[in-house]
Parts: structure tokens; C-alpha cells; sequence
């Protein structure tokens, strides 16, 4: 376990401060955030949204921990991250925070419960546990029957609930979704985002979606429009 | 890498259940892998057990031949001059030797007659050779009797018809009964055999003719009813005291058969000296070659096993780009990566190496019963093919699984988006 200081007496879960990236491409800076100062507090549902390019999926990556700020300060659950190691992030990353992808990201191979199990593999949670949770989960999502089912034999909107199941089976505080609905047809798109929105109600977890679509973002209690780099509005 | 494998023991247990299933995903692609494997180690397990044979019918040979002894045979029978005469050891110079030569405590004169037949009863077995042979032949060719007794100076002493039988004719004329007593007819003579020598089981220098296929009869006996020559031998077996001083005895007693022989310093030597070593260096060139030859095989096959491997391995990390970068968004280390990857190439060298054994275990059989080769399996080449697997493994899938340990999580993700 990493050794993890206890969130600051009312520190929000996320507390950006300043945060910066900029890439060097060709010996010329390509600055992609700003300073993007930004609070999400526990139990939020947050929608960021921008045009392309304005550096909401940057802001994705970093929020995820799979990116690094050039400079500037992430802290999440009250630890700055920016000191942390690399197997130290992928720990944290494991623990606290379940992804949701655009294009779902299904092992093509395995089966939807093993592809809801694959976060737990990478934690020290014991295995019968996990299955047993893997299980309610696929439960949760409508997928009892189709747990033996390989990512081919299943729906877009399917396959998203297994994402969604995955996102969900260390119980991490934070769960980020990078265009979820960005595959699914409206009805189907309805349905990952009324899944998310009772993952927000009555798990209680902290959900934020990056998205371009108003509908989806609709969603959310929070918008937060990101351009140029910069947060526009809050 | 370390940090995993101390912390996460269960982890890594996990992480091979991982990378099992990749493999069975995977199934063409690792059948590659295991094929080309196979052939290498197939080629090095067949080179392994040639080797390990050649050598324990070197060590067959001296033990039968005697680290101890040399045998003087008439004639120059590496370069023989024209006109040199092969019978040319005679009774004096085997007492010459026996009286005058330092360290030398035994002197055998023998004589061979070839393709003899056997009869017993209504039976019939053409033995190979008839060996004439001075007293206690089993006692100083260290071959045990199983039955019976050996020859005598007595049997020497009066031509006496009396034989030791080899294991070979022994069971051609009687089975499974004892042959001792019993009277066998040797060409037409009726000889009553006295023992019988214990199996011996391999073949000798270079012919394929069991050693087991003889009879050994009272040399006298032999030059009398077979009209052989009475003055000269075809062979002299000598025996030293001390084995660690063969050389300098060899040189010694060749240079008193050139004396006896009244040689002059012009004139080359009319008879050949064998120790063991002589013998193995000529069944070592004899066998050298096809494991020469199988030894490059071997290696080249390894060679062509690991690029298959490494070449699959990188082909493999490309495609399962969006795999490992959502493996590592989720928690996966790169220290996690590196191990399911190097697992899933050890995997596919065990088997190759598994399935290589097996076919070179065959090959090598097949090998054998062509008398091409003499092969010795042991554990050892089983061990030995582990680790030339996990070599292959470890040396040609390092590069690949830390290609996929080192991927960027987002990089990889985007390579398998839209």
C-alpha cells in the first residue's frame, strides 16, 4: 500500500492549483493547458466540456494520473501526486480511480467478467472477493447472462456497461469518463449516462465526464467549459 | 520489476493466469513460437544424447579393452608398405616380451578364425569369430563368467576341446538352458563348453558386430584342428602394471619387437601398437562429424527459434497496444507488463522445449536404429532443454516486453482508437 496522508480537514477530493502542460514538438512549445486552477469536491458530477483542442482531454489525463503537469500542483484525497513514483501513480490510479473510455477498451480475449475483474488483478484484493463483486456488478449493469460473453459477442451499449462494471470493481472514489457516449446511438447513450448519474446518486461516487455533447453533459450538476487551454467557466 | 515481485507475490501468480490466456488467444501465433523452439531443441537433444553415447561406449571400450594394455597386431595396419608381411609376431618374440620387457606382467598370444558355424543339435549359428586364447581369458579381458569356469593351462597345455561360449551363440543354440557341458560342433569338431561369458551388450570399434557373438577356445587347440600357422600370431595382448606409464611402455616395447624383428633404422615398423586411446581417437573422428554437424544445426535452429520469438513477440506488443495501455490506465505497472509479456514468452519456450525433447528423443531413436548414432538419454538433457528455453526466452523476449513495459499508457490507448 502506499503510504497516503489523510485528505486535509476540508480539502476536496481533487484540488488543481496552477496546473500547466506543454508539450515540445519540433524544438517549438505547444502549450495544451494554462493554468487550470479547479475544486472537485467528493460526490460531484462534473461534465468538463470544450471545442477540440481546447485541452479537455490533456486535462482528462492528468486528472487520471496518466499525464503529469508540466507545472503547477494535483493533489487528490488531499496527497500531491506530482512527487509520487511512477509504480506509486499506477497504484493510486488502481485504487482510487475507475476509468470509462469512448471506445470501451475490452481485452477482445477475455470474457466480460474477466474484463470487469482486470483492474482487481492489478490489487491485493483476494480473489473469490472479487469475483464475488465482479458479479453484483455485472448484476448492476443488466449483464448477469452475458458474463461469459467476449466483448465480440456483445452491443456497443454492452459493452460500455461492462466498462462501466470494470470502472467500478475496486471501488475507487473517483470514476473519470472520457466520451462515453461518444459510440452509442441516443437511446443507448441515455442508458450509460442514467447508470452513471445512479453510480453518482447512490454509490456516492465522485463521476466526471468529458464530453462535447450537450446532452450528455446535461447529465452532470457541474459544467465546466474549458477553452484554450484555460477553464472558462465554472 | 524487483518492487513486484517482493510485494505482490499473489500479483505475480496472477499475472501468469494472464498470460496464459493471452497465448490460448493467441493460438497460430504461438504455435509459431513452439514450433520453431521445438526444432532447436529437438536438434540439441539429439546432439545432447550423441554425445553422452559416443562417450559411454568410449568408456565401455577402455573398460573392455583394458586402461592397462595394449594389443600388438602383425603388420603396419595403418600404412602397410607392399610386400610387408602381416604375419609377422611370433612365440619368440611373445616370450621376449614377457622375459624382457619392464612392467609388462601378461603376454597373450591370440588367433581368430572368422564366420564359423556352430551346430548344436539341430541348430545352426554362424559365430562371427572363434578366439583362441591363452589360460584365464575371462580373468584378464575383466569379463565375467556367468556360469562355468574359465579356460585352464591345462586346456591350453594339451589342446583340450573345451570352449568358453559367448552370450549370442549361447542363447542361438540354447535358449534359455545352461550350455555348460553340452557339446557343440565347431565346424566339425565336437567341443564341450566349459563357460559362458556374462552379457556384454555393445559392439566394437567401429563394426557393428555384437563382442557377445563369439567363442573363445584354448588357442592350441585352435592353430591344431583349424590348421592355422604354427609359428605366428595375428595379435599379442600385453598389460602393464602401470596404466599412468603406457606411453613410455609402448615406445619401450616397440622398440624391442623392431629389435627381435631385426628392423634397421630405414626399415618401418612391420606391426601396430593399439592402446585404448588409440582406438577412441579413431571412433571419436568417426562420430565427430555428424555432431559437428548436428551441433551447428542445433545452434542455428535456436538461433531461427529466438528470432521467430522476438519478431512475434514485437508484432504481438503492436497489436495489443490498446491491451496494455488500458492494462496500465487501470493499475497495471510497467514491472507488471514486463512479467506477463517475459511469462507469456517462457510459456511458449517451455512448450517448444517440451515438444523439441520429444522429437529429438525420436529422432535420435530413429538415428540409432540406423546405426548411425549411439544415444544416452538422461535427465540431463531434459534439464539441459529447460534452460535453453528460458535462455531463448529471457534472451530474445527482453526487448519485446520491455517495448510493451515502456509503452505510454495515452499513446497506446490512441493507437487503438478510431
Amino acid at each position: 500500500m502506499t503510504g497516503q496522508t489523510p485528505p486535509g480537514q476540508g480539502e476536496p477530493l481533487i484540488r488543481l492549483t496552477d496546473v500547466t502542460r506543454s508539450y515540445v514538438m519540433g524544438g517549438v512549445a505547444n502549450t495544451v493547458l494554462s493554468g487550470v486552477t479547479l475544486d472537485i469536491a467528493a460526490g460531484e458530477f462534473a461534465a468538463i466540456m470544450g471545442p477540440s483542442g481546447s485541452g479537455k482531454s490533456t486535462l482528462l489525463h492528468i486528472l487520471g494520473l496518466l499525464d503529469r503537469p508540466t507545472s503547477g500542483s494535483y493533489r487528490l484525497r488531499g496527497q500531491e501526486t506530482g512527487t509520487l513514483s511512477d509504480d506509486a501513480l499506477s497504484h493510486l490510479r488502481n485504487q482510487a480511480i475507475g476509468f470509462v473510455f469512448q471506445s470501451f477498451y475490452l481485452i477482445p480475449y477475455a470474457t466480460a467478467l474477466d474484463n470487469v475483474l482486470l483492474p482487481g488483478l492489478y490489487s491485493d484484493a483476494p480473489r473469490a472477493a472479487l469475483t464475488r463483486r465482479a458479479h453484483e456488478l455485472l448484476e448492476k449493469v443488466g449483464l448477469t447472462a452475458q458474463a461469459r460473453h467476449k466483448p465480440s459477442q456483445l452491443s456497443g451499449g454492452q459493452q460500455q456497461r461492462v466498462a462501466l462494471a470494470r470502472s467500478l470493481i475496486n471501488n475507487p472514489d473517483l470514476i473519470l469518463a472520457d466520451e462515453p457516449t461518444g459510440q452509442l446511438d441516443s437511446g443507448t447513450s441515455r442508458e450509460i449516462m442514467e447508470l452513471l448519474a445512479a453510480i453518482n446518486r447512490d454509490a456516492g461516487k465522485t463521476v466526471i465526464v468529458v464530453t462535447h455533447d450537450p446532452e450528455t453533459a446535461a447529465y452532470a450538476r457541474r459544467q465546466i467549459l474549458v477553452t484554450d487551454g484555460r477553464v472558462a467557466r465554472s | 520489476m524487483w518492487r513486484v515481485l517482493s510485494r505482490y507475490p499473489r500479483l505475480l501468480w496472477r499475472l501468469q493466469g494472464v498470460a496464459g490466456q493471452a497465448l490460448l488467444a493467441h493460438k497460430a501465433r504461438s504455435f509459431f513460437v513452439v514450433a520453431a523452439v521445438a526444432m532447436g531443441i529437438a536438434a540439441l537433444t539429439v546432439i545432447v544424447a550423441s554425445v553422452d553415447g559416443a562417450r559411454r561406449k568410449a568408456l565401455e571400450i577402455v573398460d573392455f579393452f583394458g586402461p592397462d594394455a595394449v594389443l600388438v597386431l602383425g603388420g603396419d595396419i595403418e600404412n602397410r608398405p607392399v610386400g610387408q608381411r602381416t604375419n609377422t609376431l611370433t612365440w619368440s618374440d611373445a616370450r621376449a616380451i614377457a622375459r624382457s620387457l619392464p612392467g609388462a606382467y601378461a603376454v597373450l598370444p591370440m588367433r581368430s578364425v572368422r564366420a564359423v558355424t556352430l551346430r548344436y543339435g539341430n541348430k545352426n549359428h554362424e559365430a562371427p569369430t572363434v578366439v583362441g586364447a591363452t589360460e584365464n581369458y575371462a580373468a584378464t579381458w575383466n569379463w565375467p563368467l556367468s556360469e562355468g569356469r574359465d579356460l585352464s593351462a591345462d586346456d591350453i597345455a594339451h589342446g583340450a576341446k573345451v570352449a568358453l561360449i559367448g552370450d549370442a551363440p549361447a542363447k542361438a543354440l540354447f535358449g534359455d538352458a545352461s550350455p555348460i557341458g553340452r557339446t557343440v560342433m565347431v565346424k566339425n569338431l565336437p567341443v564341450q563348453i566349459v563357460g559362458r561369458l556374462s552379457y556384454r551388450g555393445f559392439t566394437g570399434g567401429g563394426s557393428d558386430v555384437s563382442v557377445d557373438d563369439r567363442l573363445i577356445m584354448p588357442i592350441s587347440t585352435l592353430t591344431q584342428r583349424f590348421n592355422l600357422d604354427r609359428n605366428y600370431f595375428r595379435g599379442l595382448r600385453v598389460r602393464f602394471h602401470d596404466p599412468d606409464l603406457i606411453g613410455v611402455h609402448m615406445e619401450n616395447l616397440r622398440a624391442l619387437l623392431r629389435h627381435e624383428h631385426k628392423l634397421g633404422p630405414t626399415i618401418p615398423d612391420d606391426f601396430t601398437i593399439m592402446s585404448a586411446s588409440e582406438i577412441l581417437k579413431f571412433l571419436t573422428a568417426f562420430t565427430g562429424g555428424l555432431v559437428a554437424f548436428l551441433g551447428v544445426t542445433a545452434g542455428v535452429a535456436i538461433l531461427v527459434g529466438g528470432f521467430v520469438l522476438a519478431n512475434l513477440m514485437f508484432l504481438g506488443v503492436s497489436e495489443r497496444r490498446v491491451e496494455i495501455g488500458l492494462r496500465k490506465a487501470v493499475g497495471a505497472t510497467s514491472g507488471a507488463i514486463l512479467i506477463q509479456f517475459l511469462s507469456e514468452a517462457v510459456y511458449l519456450t517451455l512448450a517448444g522445449a517440451i515438444l523439441g525433447v520429444g522429437l529429438g528423443v525420436g529422432l535420435g531413436e530413429s538415428l540409432s536404429r540406423l546405426g548411425m548414432l549411439e544415444l544416452r538419454l538422461s535427465p540431463k538433457i531434459f534439464v539441459l532443454s529447460l534452460a535453453a528455453a528460458l535462455a531463448i526466452a529471457l534472451a530474445f523476449g527482453l526487448r519485446p516486453a520491455r517495448k510493451a513495459a515502456g509503452l505510454d499508457p495515452i499513446e497506446a490507448l490512441r493507437g487503438g482508437g478510431e
